[in-house]
């Protein structure tokens, strides 16, 4: 069973994670431990498996070898397992993944109701709730396809914090969206970070990492190649790929 | 044991092997009780039934059958007569289908409307029913005394007589031979890889090609005739009865006819279908070349539709040829219906099965082989079509 | 002077006309040959079946037959039998009813309101079960009657709807399994889905309704009828999962990972987040697919069914109205041509709309 208050053991704890894809060594022994209420922020080149990594987090992957242990439960084969860890990691996509045959409302409150079983008042008291939360509530009655892509976006952390989740995954949330709106996403998310709320977030906005970050992780070739205090990844890395990374990203 | 089922792994393995399983279970069992149950009528498993005479007669037939003739024999015949009917139905059809596919695409509103009007109505009635419609009218047509006569052809209710040349079936089957490769030589020669001459010289080696084998087609049907008879043998009455040239009987005109009709209303669409997918940029930009309409047309907008339509089609002449099993409605000895009463003669019912399966996944996989030959050998290279 | 500018005269009716038909000298002769063909048909035509036709039945046979154009009396005389079949007089008002149930179910099953499963599975299933209590009797008051006495388009209609109803359901089955994640499971329903296709509906349903009753235990054989029904889904769901799982490829595979991430199981997952979407991909091919369905439902009569055609066949065939089958003929072409027609416009119509509303 998950445990929802005890503070002793990590959020997750990831022990020599490798995954395959094929012959293709994705992830190479991975280790990794996060704290609960703990924010870490994810960054590296492309293809570095940093979205295979939060993947295998709620076994979107399967990984081949080592643990994975959130909150207290190992992820293995077990179905149970995978379900209650999914029921407590909420996830966010880059694309939005909102589903498009139904209402902004509707996508908020159909997990909850078939997979907690909540009553419908109350699942959509709390998609309401979150809606505000995100700053759309009047959009609670359109369709996904009415809405910009940062509206969108906010819907679709709306709805993985329905279902009440005590981790939050977020991958590149904000790299499908045009500039203008990637602020009203990362205002959202800055917000729910200093709610506690334990968060992993790939993306490159490093003012966003800066602000929230405990911790900054970068990942080259399916390895986390530096771990480090945002204060000490940003200005004295001692890592010849990450200060290469770091001058392109942030320009020069 | 409750912690091994909620096991993922075991799950799986245990979900597949219960479904594979049970149906290879069901299809055993159904194998089983029917041999029992056939057993228990006296009939024995297995394929010696094969080289059995039959003891009943098929009423249409390429090859020469009497009822003395094993039953192997009779499935050859059947398929020959399938694929035979299959391949007319599917010219045919193809013809019909290509001319009213044309007029749905003309720019003249009352060639549309034709087109249109013809596909609405015989794409949306049974083809079955279509089968019937012909039939009777073809069995209703007057004897052969009173037969209606044009051209030299002779409509009658025992079957479409029409001129024919007076040479042995040998000779005839080698003369269509060298026809058909009047075709496809010159298609053939006509990649480049296998001519690397300039356009000129390579129409001339095309067109030699053709001529030449219809030449070899001329000779063997001269050489082929009969003795002291004129080239083209016509029908005419004698006595009761109808004498010379070739009887098409009513069974078989039925079934082409229908299948031309109903076939080439579907292949209509295809071709209109291929046409509205070739992009307006093309032809404005051929046109815009300078060239004539028709040559835009023969060289822009024909060779696009055609590419465009080819998946189409191949699956449209796949369904045509399942579609001759119609036969059997009208008393057509096509593969099926000799397999039908195969079963009522003989009993060997699940060998006469397994043979129908057989034969049809044969059929359609030399079709689809055919297919994608051609497809890949006018493919265009690149993506030309896009945009 | 050169320089007048004149208007351009207002393209009058004649102008307009001769741009359209009579361009170029090829047009003009296309036009002309397209009229002259045109004229030439529907005036045989209308001559055939109205002008010279003979409507009532008070002639007789004879007086029918004596007529240049086409003989009605025979669906006046015999209209009861190819509707109806052999199903008993006093009762055939059920019949008819029947009938109304299917025509006012598939209407309904058309408007978009009804397009969620549950609704959607609530109107056939009281559809059908109204027409077979209709049919069926023994009920209420009805009077029982059998299977075997049912015939005609009421035939026709129930094993299309059965076909539909039982067929439905397992191509979505087969759909699902063929694009499982487990290798075999997913092989072996590939290998059953390409082996019916490959046949013709004709070897199958000859399969079922003559061989079948071998390879059964007495127990499991039932009727013939539904035998053969069981077929013709069979085959019909074989192509409608082809279509179900194009629609399913037409899904988004990040929507069932947001399912997932959610913490929906498979069936929540299939039937509130990949089925609604892939229903709605694959309507147009769908309805595409029940009219060739409808359209193959009359080769039931190939293996001894009195369902519309055999009916016709008898309603001609015996006695005094033998030359009457073009009249006979036409008449069920007729009834066919306006369930099917009304059903592909509605099916070219919906794909157009679709199609509007993706851009
Ligand atoms: N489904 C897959 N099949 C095969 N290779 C994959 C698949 N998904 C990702 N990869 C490979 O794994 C590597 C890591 O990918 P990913 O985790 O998406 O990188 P990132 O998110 O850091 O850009 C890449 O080289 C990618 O090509
Ligand atoms: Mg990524």
């Amino acid at each position: 069973m998950i445990s929802t208050n005890s503070t002793g053991e990590p959020a997750l704890r990831i022990e020599n994670l490798d995954k395959y894809y094929g012959t293709f060594h994705a992830l190479r022994g991975i280790n990794l431990s996060v704290k609960r209420g703990e924010k870490i922020v994810v960054c590296g080149p492309s293809g570095s498996g940093k979205s295979t990594m939060i993947r295998c987090i709620n076994r979107l992957e399967q990984h081949n070898g080592g643990r994975i242990e959130v909150l207290g439960t190992e992820l293995n084969d077990d179905v149970g397992n995978i379900d209650e860890i999914r029921r407590e990691v909420g996830m966010v996509f880059q694309h939005f993944n909102l589903f498009p045959h139904m209402t902004v409302l509707e996508n908020c409150m159909i997990s909850p109701m078939i997979v907690r079983k909540q009553p419908r008042a109350q699942a959509e008291a709390t998609a309401r709730l979150y809606l505000e939360k995100v700053r759309i509530p009047e959009q609670a009655m359109k369709y996904p396809s009415q809405l910009s892509g940062g509206q969108q976006q906010r819907v679709a952390i709306a709805r993985a914090l329905c279902m009440q989740p005590q981790i939050m995954l977020f991958d590149e949330p904000t790299s499908a969206l045009d500039p203008e709106m990637v602020s009203e996403v990362l205002d959202v998310m800055v917000t729910l970070a200093s709610e506690g709320m334990t968060m992993i977030c790939v993306t490159h906005e490093m003012g966003f990492a800066r602000r929230v970050a405990d911790r900054m992780i970068f990942m080259d070739g399916g390895d986390i190649v530096e771990e480090a205090s945002p204060d000490e990844f940003f200005t004295s890395s001692r890592n010849e790929r990450t200060r290469q990374f770091l001058s392109q990203v942030l320009g020069h | 044991m409750v912690s091994l089922l909620r096991n993922q792994k075991v799950r799986n393995a245990l979900l597949q092997v219960l479904y594979v399983g049970s149906i290879a279970a069901m299809v055993l069992a159904g194998i089983v009780i029917a041999r029992r149950n056939l057993a228990d009528q006296g009939i024995t498993s297995g394929f010696d039934f094969l080289f059995k005479s039959t003891g009943w007669d098929v009423n249409f037939s390429l090859l020469p059958a009497t009822a003395n003739d094993p039953y192997w024999w009779y499935f050859l015949i059947g398929i020959i007569n399938t694929l035979f009917l299959g391949s007319v139905g599917l010219i045919l059809a193809t013809i019909v289908g290509t001319i009213v596919g044309l007029a749905r695409t003309s720019s003249n509103d009352l060639a549309r409307l034709l087109g249109r009007t013809y596909v609405d109505i015989f794409r949306n009635i049974p083809l079955i029913l279509q089968v019937f419609f012909w039939y009777a009218i073809i069995t209703h047509l007057p004897t052969p005394r009173s037969a209606h006569e044009a051209w030299g052809f002779l409509l009658t209710s025992r079957g479409l007589y029409i001129p024919f040349p007076n040479v042995g079936s040998a000779a005839f089957a080698a003369a269509t031979l060298a026809v058909i490769a009047a075709i496809v030589l010159p298609a053939w020669l006509g990649r480049t890889s296998r001519l690397a001459q300039p356009i000129g010289q390579r129409r001339t080696i095309q067109f030699a090609a053709a001529a030449a084998a219809l030449a070899c087609a001329a000779i063997i049907l001269a050489i082929g005739r009969m003795p002291d008879t004129p080239l083209l043998d016509f029908p005419a009455l004698q006595g009761l009865n109808l004498r010379g040239g070739l009887r098409i009987p009513p069974e078989f005109a039925t079934l082409a006819i229908a299948i031309a009709i109903y076939g080439g209303s579907y292949i209509a669409e295809i071709v209109r279908g291929g046409f509205k997918a070739v992009g307006t940029g093309q032809v404005e930009a051929a046109l815009s070349l300078g060239l004539s309409p028709w040559r835009v047309f023969t060289l822009v907008r024909l060779p696009l539709a055609l590419r465009a339509m080819l998946p189409i089609l191949a699956n449209q002449y796949v369904w045509l040829m399942k579609a001759t099993t119609m036969g059997i409605a009208v008393g057509f000895t096509d593969f099926f219906m000799i397999v039908a009463l195969t079963i009522n003669h003989s009993g060997q019912t699940l060998e006469a099965i397994g043979i129908l399966m057989a034969g049809f996944l044969a059929i359609n996989l030399s079709l689809a082989a055919v297919f994608n030959r051609i497809n890949k050998a006018i493919a265009l290279k690149g993506n030309q079509l896009r945009g | 002077m050169e320089m007048v500018v004149v208007a351009p005269p207002a393209p009058g009716r004649l102008e307009d006309l001769r741009r359209r038909f009579f361009a170029t000298p090829l047009q003009a002769v296309l036009s002309l040959a397209c009229l002259a063909i045109m004229v030439f048909l529907v005036w045989k035509l209308l001559n055939w079946a109205v002008f010279s036709a003979v409507f009532t039945t008070s002639g007789g046979p004879e007086a029918c037959q004596a007529a240049a154009g086409a003989c009605w009396s025979v669906i006046a005389a015999r209209w009861r039998i190819i509707f109806f079949g052999l199903y008993p007089y006093e009762e055939q008002w059920r019949s008819a009813l029947a009938c109304v149930a299917v025509v006012v179910m598939t209407v309904l099953s058309c408007i978009p309101a009804f397009w969620t499963g549950r609704r959607i599975a609530l109107v056939w299933g009281a559809g059908t079960s109204l027409f077979y209590v209709l049919m069926k009797g023994g009920v209420l008051g009805l009077a029982h009657v059998g299977e075997e006495a049912w015939g005609g388009l009421a035939l026709t209609l129930f094993i299309f709807v059965t076909t539909c109803l039982i067929g439905f359901p397992l191509a979505i089955c087969l759909a699902l399994l063929r694009r499982s994640e487990l290798p075999w499971i997913s092989r072996t329903t590939g290998l059953i889905i390409d082996g019916v296709r490959s046949l013709p509906l004709i070897s199958i349903l000859f399969t079922f309704a003559v061989v079948l009753p071998f390879a059964l235990p007495q127990w499991l054989q039932g009727d013939k009828l539904y035998r053969v029904i069981l077929g013709s889904a069979l085959f019909f769901s074989a192509y409608q999962a082809e279509i179900v799982r194009g629609g399913m490829q037409g899904v988004a595979t990040g929507q069932e990972e947001a399912a997932m991430a959610l913490g929906m199981r498979y069936w929540q997952r299939v039937s509130r987040i990949l089925l609604p979407q892939a229903m709605r991909n694959a309507m147009p091919a769908t309805i595409n697919q029940f009219v060739i369905s409808f359209k193959e439902t009359s080769l039931v009569v190939i293996v001894g069914f009195f369902e519309i055609l055999a009916s016709g066949n008898a309603a001609y065939g015996t006695g005094e109205w033998r030359f009457a089958y073009v009249e006979v003929y036409a008449f069920i072409a007729f009834i066919y041509f306006i369930f099917v027609f009304s059903l592909s416009r509605y099916g070219a119509f919906l794909e157009r709309r679709m199609s509007v509303s993706e851009r």
